[in-house]
């Protein structure tokens, strides 16, 4: 594997980062991603990522790609899902419920 | 109909689709223990509708009792979890294959919803359950250590893994069906 080949947060720069300005470099920013794509990271660190991905030509596109990745799973993994069976059942253990209430106030 | 009845049916029933489209990512696509989670959460909720203030929020209290209702039993089941073993190959990043063709993800927009659900069900129980909380529901890492009784730790850890392995599973979905050119 070359260096342009190798993988974000797997690569050599150590520290200073290759292309990125700012007091971070590409490892530390790549290795937070998901924290700072999840808001996790505290305050002031989170700053210094944003700075250095903003400037960075390596980070920026990389970041941007996880952020779509996180977008379409909120989007698509929850659907609405349909069963005549449990809510008749339901309805059933409902007016069984309904029952031991009215007996239970005899 | 009791008025209790009513007002449950009005404020709480109506959610019925949507608790069970959530209870089927938690227990990875099985139908049955799907429809037992919602029912146990609905009898507990409907058994407590006294305590509950109409007008509020009413998906997000029956949400949270699902979450617990499914957690507790997860918990039960599991007395001594096995760490997942670590794949290289399934949690490799992709952005590398696709910094040059597609570096905006643009492909995952194209694989159909069937197909992520299905991602996240294959998730080994121990990743797929900071997925949903994470990413479906929205949670934080704190509030998702909690209730797993995990370290803060272990639930960035699992997350990074786990969305990577989604992300490969998309990817080779994507090649297969020729979205995206394969390396």
């Amino acid at each position: 594997m070359t260096h342009d080949e190798r993988p974000p947060g797997q690569g050599v720069d150590r520290g200073g980062g290759s292309v990125a300005g700012g007091d971070l470099g590409c490892e530390d920013a790549m290795k937070n991603v998901f924290d700072y794509l999840d808001g996790e990271l505290p305050p002031d660190y989170s700053e210094k990522v944003r700075r250095h991905i903003e400037m960075c030509k390596r980070c920026y596109p990389y970041f941007n790609f996880e952020q779509a990745f996180l977008d379409y799973l909120h989007d698509r993994g929850v659907k609405p899902a349909r069963s005549d069976e449990l809510e008749e059942r339901l309805r059933t253990l409902l007016g069984e419920v309904d029952t031991e209430d009215a007996e239970g106030c005899d | 109909m009791s008025e209790k009845r009513e007002g449950f049916e009005a404020e709480a029933l109506i959610h019925l689709d949507g608790l069970y489209g959530l209870a089927l990512r938690f227990t990875g696509g099985d139908d049955a223990a799907a429809q037992d989670l919602v029912q146990d959460t609905m009898l507990k909720a409907y058994r407590a509708w006294d305590n509950f203030q109409s007008g509020t929020n009413c998906r997000a209290w029956l949400t949270t009792i699902l979450r617990n209702t499914f957690i507790n039993d997860l918990r039960r089941r599991q007395k001594r979890p096995v760490p997942v073993e670590f794949d290289e190959v399934a949690e490799r990043p992709i952005y590398p294959q696709l910094r040059e063709t597609d570096p905006e993800g643009r492909f995952f927009e194209r694989i159909v919803d069937e197909e992520v659900i299905r991602a996240i069900e294959e998730l080994p129980e121990d990743f797929r359950v900071p997925v949903v909380l994470a990413d479906l529901e929205g949670l934080g890492y704190q509030e998702i250590s909690e209730i797993l009784e995990i370290p803060v730790g272990t639930v960035k850890s699992r997350l990074f893994r786990a969305r990577r392995r989604l992300q490969q599973r998309l990817y080779s979905y994507a090649v297969e069906m020729g979205y995206i050119r394969g390396e």
